[in-house]
């Protein structure tokens, strides 16, 4: 039953795309300075329908509708309710519909709300949009349909995998999406711009607020992700330059260039042809990760959905949109003259998109190398935290000192005399590196480096923050608040990473392992039944020795049943100055643990800085709506 | 000005209990580099397989028996190949790996700095 009415639902979409591309062709010749109001109509009907169709997939999840084969294969009776709403977007087949729910949404959105905007390049954004639609929506009916029934309908469902269900990771993947796939809309809107002529400072305009919607998305969805790796893993560690991780950088780093870029498109109508070439690469790179992680390619702890055959039909697709988005730059675009001065902000803006072109650059070289050379000389080899943290940290610090300074060059030219408060600065951020230094231990000569970097933005950001509640110049906040909250975690990564400590070592029930600043007491183990998973509770004593403190930390061994799985949970205590970080395994055939510990410092202002950067995109959003 | 980097300096030194890091990160750096080959992306020291348990002590006894780090790599090289470092060596066919980032790193510096130079020619003429 409801198999057919979701299928039912999706060709309607299809349809309704095939007219609105149809129709918006038509208009396209007509004289009119308005888009017809059918094309309107359509596309409300579109949107409805999709909307509806996501509904549809929710409910057969929430009443557990075994004859749909995907709620049979991703949920059980046994899961509480929310992990079942969350289980429609878990599995490939359900963020496939929820991505073309996006591609729709956002269609939609951007027709409605850029009504001053010329038509032609409306009507042409529609259609590409809608052409994105129609190619995600035969892969979903052809290949990856969330409403494919079976028969016999099954009594019991398969289950959802148990490190899944957790709150973050059941929100992580809408906000990602929103952010990824929110990209679509300047990719069409941009290959609109090449053909309808509509270009510069209101292209800029055009798609200003959709560029900044999808990067804080990005950000927040990157950020709940690092989260949940950090206490579901139970690694202790919050990036670990995995693959899926690095394939939702790729376009990030994209975004976060465009959306710097695009200030010097609306202010000074330059940049336009590498504005396009980021909107054009933004959407290309999100689309790339996913086929690369769906594809299963790439070896990584987070890939929970993929399957082969699904690579040829994204890769396909790519290609065709890689194929045809070249073809039309290059007969469409235009040479442009520039006219940078040196001490400009758009000269500085260039400098960001530069080190955001070879981050996004390194990390795409070291996914893919491998790949080239395992299919070129059989030799596989591994790329991993070493090699990003080797190539891209020492350039974090020219990058930081830029992103201080930059801010404070006006456009075109400017005279700025900033030179002796750089000067103190550098002097203040000196000095504090050298304290913690000398009282807190030893590193290295770059961490010195990265250290002051970070202090130098910090510091310099902070008298921004001055400034602008002295002369109320508002609008400037968002990008101080993400440019202090970049040197914030920076500086707070650097601390955590210097100033960890790490224990691992086997006990059993009763002992006790002393270290040099902490007695850890396994005082002793309960089982606990729980509704949808059994759980072994370790107890663990842990005393400070310098303070004589003792608290007690739990971590869990869980054992889930459907589908079996054993996962291990981290008992963390976190507080303002460091997080306590503990997790158990059992060692096969002994009585003994294997117990990590980990006294991980200003852990929590990690998530704060790193959350404060999204901040700063969302205010943004919301100030700019109340200056117009 | 002069206040706030005096409380900057205040807050730094009463700040928490952070104690620097002894030998033992070594090890544990070690086992970071290595990829658990039995697992999906995890390195040594974050995996619980047997399989890590038995690098884990590999590593352990070749350490005490004061092998370098390097060393250490090298017989895990020998014996799996070079999938199991997570830090790519710097061999020939490497070679790209290491170098095409900078190298399009500096690329764009130019074309910046080309940018730049010829407004400053349009200017003058």
């Amino acid at each position: 039953m409801l198999s057919n009415i979701g299928i039912a639902l999706v060709y309607l979409v299809l349809i309704f795309s095939f007219l609105i591309i149809y129709i918006s062709s038509v208009d396209l010749k007509t004289s009119s300075q308005f888009i017809e109001k059918n094309i309107y109509k359509l596309s409300l009907f579109q949107i409805t329908f999709t909307v509806l169709s996501f509904f549809t997939l929710i409910i057969g999840f929430v009443n557990s509708d075994f004859s749909l084969i995907n709620v049979y294969e991703n949920s059980h009776t046994a899961k509480p309710l929310f992990y079942k709403i969350a289980g429609t977007w878990g599995n490939h087949e359900g963020s496939l519909l929820l991505w073309v729910n996006i591609l729709v949404i956002f269609s939609y959105l951007f027709l409605i709300f850029n009504h001053t905007h010329n038509k032609k390049f409306r009507l042409y954004t529609l259609i590409f949009q809608n052409i994105l639609i129609l190619g995600f929506l035969f892969f979903l009916l052809l290949n990856s349909n969330p409403f494919n029934s079976i028969y016999p309908i099954p009594l019991e469902g398969l289950g959802l995998n148990p490190i899944l269900q957790d709150p973050a990771l059941a929100i992580h993947p809408p906000l990602l999406y929103v952010g990824f796939v929110g990209c679509s809309i300047y990719f069409s809107a941009a290959m609109a711009s090449l053909l309808s002529g509509y270009a510069g400072k209101l292209f800029a305009q055009s798609i200003k607020t959709w560029v900044k919607i999808s990067w804080c998305f990005q950000t927040l969805g990157i950020i709940v992700g690092s989260i949940w790796a950090y206490y579901e893993l139970g690694w202790g560690g919050f990036w670990f330059w995995d693959p899926v991780e690095n394939a939702s950088l790729l376009p990030w780093f994209a975004i976060t260039a465009l959306m710097h870029s695009l200030i010097v498109l609306e202010k000074r109508n330059t940049l336009y042809s590498w504005v396009i070439i980021l909107c054009l690469s933004t959407f290309i790179l999100s689309v790339t990760g996913t086929f690369l992680v769906r594809s299963g390619i790439l070896n990584s702890v987070h890939t929970f959905a993929s399957d082969p055959t699904r690579g040829i039909y994204i890769l396909s697709f790519l290609s065709l949109m890689i194929f045809s988005a070249l073809i039309i730059f290059f007969i469409k675009n235009k040479k442009e003259t520039y006219n940078f001065n040196l001490k400009s902000r758009e000269t500085f803006i260039l400098a960001n998109n530069w080190f955001m072109v070879f981050f996004l650059v390194t990390v795409l070289i070291g996914m893919l190398y491998p790949i080239f050379l395992d299919v070129l000389t059989n030799v596989k080899i591994s790329v991993g935290p070493p090699f990003f943290n080797i190539v891209i940290i020492p350039l974090v610090v020219p990058f930081m000192f830029l992103m201080a300074i930059g801010p404070k060059f006006g456009w075109v030219k400017s005279q700025n005399k900033i030179f002796y408060k750089i000067l103190f600065l550098i002097l203040g951020a000196i000095i504090i590196n050298l304290l913690i230094f000398y009282f807190f231990g030893k590193y290295s000569f770059l961490s010195n480096l990265i250290f002051i970097a970070a202090i130098f933005l910090i510091l310099y950001s902070l008298l921004d923050l001055k400034k602008i509640f002295n002369n109320k110049k508002k609008f400037e906040l968002p990008r101080i608040i993400s440019h202090l909250s970049f040197g914030l975690l920076v500086f707070f990564i650097g601390i955590n990473h210097q100033f960890s400590l790490e224990e691992d070592f086997n006990l059993k029930v009763g002992e006790i392992k002393k270290t040099n600043n902490y007695e850890i007491n396994f005082k002793d183990m309960k089982v606990k039944e729980n509704k949808n998973y059994k759980a072994i509770i370790g107890n663990f004593k842990l005393t400070d020795l310098k303070n004589d403190l003792a608290q007690y930390l739990n971590p869990e061994i869980r054992i889930y049943s459907n589908p079996e799985t054993l996962t291990y949970e981290a008992a963390i205590r976190t507080k303002i100055t460091s997080d306590l970080y503990l997790t158990m395994s059992n060692v096969s055939r002994s009585d003994y643990y294997n117990i990590k510990f980990q006294k991980k410092p200003f852990m929590i202002w990690i998530w704060i800085s790193a959350l404060m950067i999204a901040l700063g995109g969302f205010m943004q959003l919301i100030l700019k709506k109340n200056e117009d | 000005m002069k206040k706030k980097l005096f409380f900057l300096i205040i807050y730094f030194l009463f700040l928490g209990p952070l104690s620097s890091s002894d030998n033992k990160t070594e090890l544990s750096e070690i086992y970071k580099n290595l990829r658990c080959l039995v697992c999906q992306g995890q390195s040594i020291a974050d995996s619980n397989s047997d399989f890590a348990a038995t690098v884990k002590l590999v590593v352990q006894d070749q350490f005490n028996e004061g092998k370098t780090k390097d060393e250490i790599y090298k017989f895990l090289i020998s014996k799996y190949g070079e999938w199991i470092v997570y830090q790519p060596t710097f061999s020939k066919s490497n070679l790209l790996l290491w170098t095409l980032p900078y190298f399009i790193f500096i690329m764009g510096g130019v074309f910046i700095f080309l940018i730049i130079r010829k407004s400053k020619n349009n200017k003058a003429n």
